[in-house]
């Protein structure tokens, strides 16, 4: 049995011994980098199967920071898949990264490439535990401070400098909108443990000022998860970031985001002004991503609205503390959204990522195009795929919360977005494509593409283990209706 | 004696906030900034608060300003000079900084107890230092062992972005 908070110690660890295995073997590929971090992250996901049980919350010291239910053993569990995946698609980026970095050797910067996300998985694990608002502010950082880096890391090329300098300026101003918000609640309550905010704000406390505060803490939290109208920087960061990081970036950032603002919304739905805020907040969000999807013509800022859409359907979800019907959500955005990426690293290393460059793949790599197929299928919400029974679970929280407009509005931008997924379908298959020569794919790509595949599909007919494993804090949850 | 410092050191720490907007030189709107820092300081001082204040003066004063001061030296200055005030901008952001100022009013007359005098001070002086010191090393030990893993990663990222060439 292993005390949860090892887990976080672990990976540390793992990222500090990684760093010094890269210093010190100057001429190995540095390729086995990622693998080492690879299986040690497997391990860690093995080991948090076998979690001792947490002691309950105190009131000061380690148990008032962190808690480890089932929620945030989920989403540790959840980094950890994306940051394995992450890591192999960034061993497929690697020669990319090697033309587009000031280096004097040729693997240079590759080692602290596939070591930076080891650091940014222990700040998401510990954003999947903080209970207190210092504990958020300071993971949080950790994982904004990580993506600065890795955001702008081919540097050479102008449209990712330009994307790492609007990530970093746009992050900083959300995080002095977030320790302003943290200010004004601790003003008014007293007290940064959430709690302890919540049990305040029963009590009747200072309610305008917290609720002050708690809009303040939405901006930046609104920042970190896309939704509108905090989501400005997301197409340009998302297109020039290297993809790797764009995936990471749209499932591992945005799922803690969330996690976040689930545990910070807690205390504050006791008021009703907080459910009548995100009710807009989700609705803009949806309209928004949808309609600005429409006319993109390259794909990686179509996922990147995508990612804006889905980001209304989880604010849905939340609205509803629907927590198993997000927390479902999430591990197909995981599935699909890994897989779009995983093809498109994979075909704009040959093309390019405009949605043009996917015209005849079926003829150039039918593996490559099924696979596309089915991401794009599930991104939509196609039935028999893991979107489907998301799109379905959040839809089913908010008949069952009576929230009809939200409920309208999700249909029909659920209609929107197959016009824009199957788009790219209608390229691959329909359209004749200006080469015939065929795409090579590595042999680990092709195992984690099919797998992909086989757990979206299974996921799609099946979704019984992942409920199960968020069964038990549906109590937590609706504890605070 | 401590009321006439008070309002020295406010009316020092708003005049120079004000000469930083309206300076046309960044250089002389920067040192207005670090003139306003260091009146808060004296603020803080006053409150008994010396650790504050001298952490105010070593950070925001020292720290940040020289960083400041540094992005100042890498701009054109001569053309920040000559460039034309928007008249929009001016009015927009005056809008939104009085309706925030507003807003902050409305909140703290909202505020229970913002109202009634405050109690004076303790004569006894606490020891800062050593109290901040003991919080942070027994209930807030967590985060300041994650602000390590932080300071690292910012470390790692700062030399693979700013090193000429990469080994």
């Amino acid at each position: 049995m292993i005390g949860a908070p090892m887990l976080e110690i672990a990976v540390v660890a793992l990222g500090l011994l990684v760093l010094l295995i890269e210093a010190f073997t100057e001429r190995t590929d540095k390729r086995a980098v990622a693998w080492i971090g690879m299986s040690g992250l497997a391990a860690v996901l093995v080991a948090s199967f076998f979690l001792a049980p947490s002691p309950p919350p105190t009131t000061n010291g380690f148990w008032s920071f962190y808690t480890a239910d089932s929620l945030a053993v989920f989403f540790k569990r959840f980094a950890l898949v994306t940051t394995i995946l992450v890591l192999i698609m960034m061993i497929d980026y690697a020669p990319i990264v090697r033309q587009t970095v000031h280096g004097a050797t040729k693997q240079a910067g590759l080692g602290e490439f596939f070591a930076l996300p080891l650091f940014t998985c222990a700040g998401l694990m510990w954003m999947a535990s903080a209970t207190d608002f210092v504990m958020i502010f300071v993971s949080l950082e950790v994982v904004t401070m990580s993506f600065y880096a890795l955001v702008a890391f081919t540097r050479r090329n102008p449209v990712t400098l330009e994307a790492g300098v609007k990530y970093l300026i746009l992050s900083a101003l959300s995080t002095g909108f977030l320790v302003y918000g943290i200010t004004w609640i601790f003003g008014a309550t007293g007290e940064t443990n959430l709690a302890r905010i919540g049990d305040v704000l029963r009590d009747g406390g200072e309610q305008v000022p917290a609720l002050f505060g708690m809009a303040l803490v939405l901006v930046a939290l609104g920042f970190k998860i896309a939704a509108v109208p905090f989501q400005i920087w997301v197409p340009d960061v998302y297109q020039g970031a290297p993809t790797p990081v764009t995936a990471y970036l749209s499932v591992g950032s945005k799922a803690a985001g969330f996690v976040v603002l689930l545990r910070v919304l807690e205390p504050f739905f006791v008021l009703p002004q907080t459910e009548r805020l995100l009710v807009w907040v989700a609705a803009l969000t949806l309209i928004y991503g949808n309609l600005a999807a429409l006319p993109q013509t390259n794909l990686k800022r179509l996922l990147a609205y995508s990612s804006i859409a889905h980001a209304g359907y989880l604010l849905v979800g939340v609205v509803c503390l629907a927590g198993p019907a997000v927390g479902y959500y999430f591990v197909a955005y995981l599935l699909m959204t890994i897989l779009s990426f995983a093809v498109l690293i994979v075909v704009a290393s040959q093309s390019g990522d405009r949605i043009e460059d996917f015209n005849g793949l079926s003829r150039r790599s039918p593996f490559l195009s099924f696979a596309m197929l089915v991401a794009m299928g599930s991104l939509a919400g196609l039935p028999f795929t893991a979107g489907f029974l998301g799109k379905f679970f959040i839809f089913d929280a908010a008949i069952r919360q009576h929230q009809t407009m939200l409920l309208v509005i999700g249909v029909i931008t659920v209609a929107c977005g197959f016009y824009y997924y199957f788009k790219v379908i209608r390229a691959m298959y329909w359209e004749r494509g200006s080469s015939d020569s065929t795409v090579p794919v590595s042999a680990l790509t092709r195992y984690t593409i099919v797998a992909l595949i086989a757990a979206i599909l299974m996921l799609g007919v099946y979704p019984q283990p992942i409920l199960n494993a968020l069964r038990p804090q549906t109590a937590a949850l609706s504890a605070t209706r | 004696m401590p009321a006439l410092l008070f309002w020295t050191f406010a009316a020092m720490t708003l005049v120079f906030g004000a000469a930083v907007v309206l300076n046309r030189n960044p250089i002389a709107s920067a040192l207005s900034l670090v003139l306003s820092f260091l009146g808060l300081a004296a603020l803080f001082m006053g409150l008994d608060a010396f650790f504050i204040g001298i952490i105010q003066v070593l950070v925001y004063a020292g720290a940040v300003m020289v960083l400041f001061l540094f992005i100042i030296m890498l701009f054109d200055l001569r053309a920040e000079e000559r460039r034309r005030i928007n008249r929009v901008a001016v009015v927009g952001g005056s809008a939104v900084s009085l309706a925030l100022f507003v807003q902050i009013c409305l909140v703290v007359a909202e505020l229970r107890g913002s109202h009634d005098q405050f109690p004076a001070l303790p004569a006894t002086r606490t020891d800062d230092v050593r109290d901040i010191g003991l919080l942070l090393f027994n209930n807030f030990n967590l985060p300041f062992q994650i602000i390590g893993v932080l300071v690292l990663v910012a470390t790692i990222g700062v030399i693979v972005l700013s090193k000429r060439e990469l080994r």
